[in-house]
């Protein structure tokens, strides 16, 4: 099918972009258009204006930060992320979990600001910003804010951005973290995750593989990506080996919320979730004692 | 890497049955004429056709899957912008189509199935088709569509097969849920049993699939200047055209069909899709109409492949040699007939699979459920028990401490053998070698890549009727001429799929008449300018209609040498054509063209039709074994190999080869792509196809929900061509079509048997289905 009509705007700077999203409260952004575009197809949305946001200047950006993180525009492709030597050498799980976006044409086109102002709840890089404790920059017609992105997602496809708002970056905090670890089950290459595991293990001193933080997020396995708190609890200040793996595995088995649907059942998702989550662990482990 | 598919001729048994070895062009890797247009997008297919005034046409479904429909409003439909024409059921001149359906017990006998080409008083499955609208623009007929106002009173369902025969389940027809049943009674199976060393009892599921061809159900339908209501469209049948006639009520030679290159068939054209719409907004408005049904509404309504129940009872010997198979078959019919019956009695006659097995009964029903409808699909029956008797074949051979080959090889039917209906195999039987070919195909052992993942292999063969059952006398014909400049023409009624149906064609009349396939066009699928070939389905066309070429195409030869002959003043036998010249035993040569000047002043026809008839044969008695229902069959074995994630229960194919005896291959660069599609298909079946139907309700309507696999899905398939020669069609060829879709499922789950020791009897094979079974959850 083809989309319901609608009226198509280029604006050429950030002001103007916003004053359309003023102008019709049933306005779209159009990004990569990745996720809309089969939306607006199949009419499941029918927005008045799509607002082509390609032409703004400054938002394909990825720039290293003092801190040793990253600021990352929202137009950035994942393709850019895959192809940045600085996306891999500060943020190696923001590079991993991009690897995992669709397939090379989606990843062509496709954005960071639109994945996760979509909020796909099985989407890779909503779960990865949280598990880097990311913040999100937000402009709308009164003033730019910053919020946090563990409380970004709100619900399935449903954020905290205001109608007349539009996300233009994403900061990930330094410095590098070098215990990540990132998995994911999809029925087919490319497909959305039946579920997955994005993990940071962070060491408190100079100690090897001694924990003393860990942010473990789950996605396809709740409603939003989903920190794990307990199986990250148990962690802190452990040395990680198989057998605490596989405990924090049951302890975000049995605290993950997945859902029944045609791929798979709500049990089948939180055994994944179990043993990705020891597999991620064991990765972030390994990855510190490297 | 991407390995080479290998052709291997296998001489042994070429050599045994006399292959013709001295072509010049049947059996080159011929690239088709239609490759190239289809690669560089110049092929108009279906959907790509348009006509001034055309209007645009769509069908209104059902939202339910059983209910009476007490009101249909269409008033604010018809004023809405650009509307041309609504139709329901009222407006359709005949509306009932009733069609025969055998199935040969007394518990059905001799039943009459109806479908409507427009839902009358009530809906059986969702999706039906309620309600047509042509508008100027497809916008506007789906709005005026939606706007037209259905009172529907919810009726009960039944949604399962089993529970459609127990008694006081709702009935989807008046007649009776049963629409049909099919008995094999094949020796003393009580007294075989008792003789059995190891008794294996296997119950197995097989799903609902959609065809998912590229290209959905498409077509332009327009009044030609003399009247002949003209339809262009993507089908596998272009005799279509007669049952368009009946619905309009008009003079069948008053429908003509044009049937285009497809963007695909797998059987889900073979019964009528658009036409018969097309055919009643064009005659309805006089004007060209478009319609062209979106992928959600072709897997939404479109009728899929059955689901089966098999249960399987299998005794053997200690020695492996199986003596008795007591099996039972339930397929779901969903709401209409279609072909079920057809599709129940391939099941029925292929149930014990390509085994000489000396007792066997089969108890095979199907029945009407208010599911999606279920009809034709590449393997037509004979493929679901594949799943169930590879899975019992491999069974027993782990309970006797077999090898898979060696199971095969001990139970391999042979030429001389009786199949369970009665039918003997009369020509040779290369499974044995088809089934040592495909196991050592497979090479080294992969090593697993960690600890929790472990490597299995897994054989199934199977074999597949090919042409149609001997007592529907099938036929085909085809016409071969030359143009006066010695350019060739073959024209025939044949629907070419995809296959390289009419390309195979050319190689053949280019191969008698001894002219370059360049010099060759081809005319297909069009119901009034092409001699009818019938239908482009069960694995027939090559056989049929390549002999019907073939035969055209010598017969022709044989008129043009024998005034060759007498131009030239020598024998008949002194003459012959190749190279686009006529030359003599003694060095002469004449040129094609003088020669067809000659016969034009001789009054010798330069052109022929030929017609080839099937072997044909009466209707057997299933039950009392009494003789041929095919014309023959084509045997197939693939081997797998794949790794298992134990801890999540995913599995990878590692590693696929397909081999099968084609006879003869043609093209065996069709060939292989053949091979290579049915087997991804098969693959596709095997791990993740499924369409979920909820109690009656569709959920899998987008290629989001519905998986099919990708190229990065599957491994590359391994294609081994084996020629013996001894098929029924042109050059001792068997038809491919449909046979290398079967094996794939039960090749997979014996091969996670093999690395895990689960047993699978559910498909698709999910990571999921894997994880129970293996207790992980």
């Amino acid at each position: 099918m083809k989309p319901a009509p609608f009226t198509y705007v280029r604006p050429k700077s950030l002001a103007e972009a916003l004053g359309c999203l003023d102008d019709d409260g049933d306005a779209k952004l159009l990004a990569g258009g990745q996720s809309l575009v089969p939306l607006l197809n199949m009419r499941l949305v029918r927005p008045t204006t799509l607002v082509d946001i390609n032409a703004l200047p400054g938002l394909a950006t990825i720039s290293p930060t003092p801190d040793g993180g990253l600021v990352i525009g929202a137009l950035v492709r994942h393709t850019d992320l895959l192809a940045s030597p600085l996306v891999r050498e500060r943020t190696p799980l923001l590079a991993a979990a991009a690897a995992h976006v669709g397939h090379r044409a989606i990843r062509n086109r496709g954005t960071v600001g639109g994945s996760l102002a979509h909020a796909d709840p099985a989407a890779e890089l909503p779960a990865a910003a949280v598990a880097l404790d990311a913040t999100l920059t937000i402009v709308g017609p009164a003033a730019r804010r910053t919020i946090p992105a563990r409380d970004f997602f709100v619900g399935p496809l449903v954020t905290a951005l205001e109608p007349r708002e539009m996300l233009t970056e994403i900061e990930i905090p330094g410095p590098v973290q070098r215990g990540w670890g990132f998995a994911e089950m999809a029925r087919r290459a490319g497909d959305f995750a039946i579920a997955g595991v994005a993990g940071i293990v962070t060491p408190a001193a100079p100690g090897r593989g001694r924990s003393s933080t860990a942010r473990l997020v789950a996605f396809g396995a709740g409603d939003t990506p989903l920190r794990l708190p307990g199986a990250a609890a148990l962690l802190a200040g452990q040395p990680i080996d198989r057998a605490l793996a596989r405990a924090a595995g049951d302890v975000a088995a049995r605290e993950c919320t997945p859902r029944d649907d045609v791929h798979a059942t709500a049990d089948y998702r939180r055994h994944l979730v179990g043993v990705l989550t020891e597999q991620v662990v064991l990765d972030c482990a390994a990855r510190l004692g490297s | 890497m991407r390995s080479k598919p290998t052709r291997a001729s296998s001489t042994d048994v070429a050599d045994a049955v006399g292959l013709e070895r001295d072509l010049r062009l049947v059996g080159q890797r011929v690239i088709r004429h239609d490759a190239r247009d289809k690669v560089t997008a110049a092929t108009a297919f279906a959907a790509d056709w348009a006509m001034p005034g055309m209007l645009h046409g769509v069908v209104l479904r059902s939202l339910y899957p059983s209910a009476r429909i007490k009101n249909i409003d269409a008033t604010r439909a018809a004023s809405m912008p650009g509307v041309a024409a609504i139709m329901t059921a009222k407006d359709v001149p005949r509306n009932t189509l009733w069609t025969d359906v055998p199935g040969q017990t007394t518990a059905v006998g001799s039943l009459r199935a109806k479908l409507h080409v427009l839902a009358e008083d009530r809906v059986r499955h969702q999706g039906e088709p309620v309600a047509l609208v042509a508008a100027e623009t497809e916008e506007q007929a789906r709005e005026a569509a939606e706007a037209i106002a259905v009172e529907y009173e919810l009726l009960p369902g039944v949604f399962d097969p089993a529970q459609a025969l127990e008694p006081g389940a709702p009935r989807v027809h008046e007649e009776g849920n049963l629409l049909a049943h099919w008995r094999v009674c094949h020796g003393d199976v009580a007294a075989a049993f008792a003789r059995a060393a190891v008794v294996i009892e296997g119950d197995y599921r097989t799903q609902f699939v959609d065809a998912a061809y590229l290209e959905p159900e498409s077509g332009v339908a327009w009044i030609d200047s003399d009247g002949v209501i003209t339809i262009r469209v993507s089908t596998q049948v272009i005799e279509h055209f007669r049952d368009v006639a009946e619905v309009l009520n008009v003079p069948q030679n008053r429908v003509r069909i044009i049937g285009t290159y497809l963007g695909g068939g797998f059987g889900g054209k073979e019964d009528v899709t658009v036409e018969v719409y097309l055919g009643l907004l064009a005659w309805k408005t006089g004007r060209p109409v478009k319609m062209v049904w979106s992928r959600q509404e072709s897997l939404l309504a479109r009728a899929k492949r059955h689901p089966f129940r098999l249960r399987y009872r299998t005794g053997a010997l200690r020695t492996g040699q199986i003596v008795a198979q007591e099996i039972e078959l339930l397929a779901d019919a969903g709401g209409y007939a279609y072909l079920s019956a057809l599709v129940l009695l391939y099941a029925t006659v292929t149930a014990a699979g390509p085994y000489r097995v000396p007792a066997v009964s089969v108890d095979a029903r199907v029945a009407y459920t208010n599911n999606v409808p279920t009809s034709a699909m590449r393997g037509f029956g004979a493929m679901q028990v594949v799943f169930g008797y590879e899975s019992q074949m491999e069974r027993v051979a782990r309970a006797l401490g077999l090898s898979p080959v060696e199971m095969r090889k001990i139970n391999a039917l042979s030429r001389g053998d009786t199949l369970p209906v009665g039918q003997v195999v009369d020509t040779h039987v290369a499974l044995p070698e088809l089934a040592e070919r495909a196991w050592a195909a497979l090479g080294e052992l992969t090593p697993p890549r960690a600890p929790h993942v472990k490597i299995g292999r897994g054989l199934a063969c199977n074999f597949q009727p090919y042409g149609r059952i001997v007592w529907l006398h099938d036929w085909s014909s085809a016409w071969v001429g030359f143009e006066m400049d010695g350019s060739l023409v073959v024209r025939s009624g044949v629907p070419d799929v995809g296959g390289g149906q009419a390309s195979s064609l050319c190689q053949i009349a280019a191969e008698v008449l001894g002219v370059p396939l360049e010099q060759v066009s081809v005319y297909i699928a069009d119901s009034a300018l092409t001699p009818l070939a019938g239908t482009t389905t069960a694995s027939r066309q090559l056989y049929m209609s390549g002999n019907a070429v073939l035969k055209a195409s010598r017969e022709l030869c044989e008129q043009l040498l024998k005034a060759a002959a007498a131009v030239l003043g020598v024998d008949r036998d002194a003459v012959g054509l190749a190279d686009s010249a006529v030359r003599t035993a003694d060095g002469r040569s004449l040129p094609l063209p003088e020669l067809l000047h000659a016969c034009s002043r001789m009054g010798v026809p330069r052109s022929h039709l030929g017609v080839y008839h099937a072997p044909a044969g009466e209707p057997v008695d299933l039950e009392k074994g009494a003789g041929k229902v095919f014309p023959d069959y084509t045997y197939g074995a693939h081997a797998a190999e794949v790794e298992v994630d134990t801890e999540t229960g995913v599995v990878k194919v590692l590693k696929l080869v397909a081999v099968h005896d084609v006879g003869r291959a043609i093209n065996p660069l069709s060939v292989e792509g053949q091979i290579q599609g049915g087997a991804v298909q098969g693959l596709g079946y095997a791990l993740m196809e499924d369409v979920v139907v909820e109690k009656g309700i569709n959920m899998t309507t987008s290629f989001a929900s519905y998986l099919i696999p990708s190229a990065v899905d599957v491994p590359d398939v391994r294609a081994i061509v084996v020629e013996s020669g001894e098929g029924l069609g042109p050059f001792g060829a068997r038809g491919i079509g449909e046979p290398p879709i079967g094996p794939p499922a039960a090749a997979v789950a014996n091969a996670i048997e093999d690395a895990t020791g689960a047993r699978l009897s559910v498909l698709p094979l999910t990571s999921e289905r894997l994880a129970r079974a293996l207790g992980l959850m």
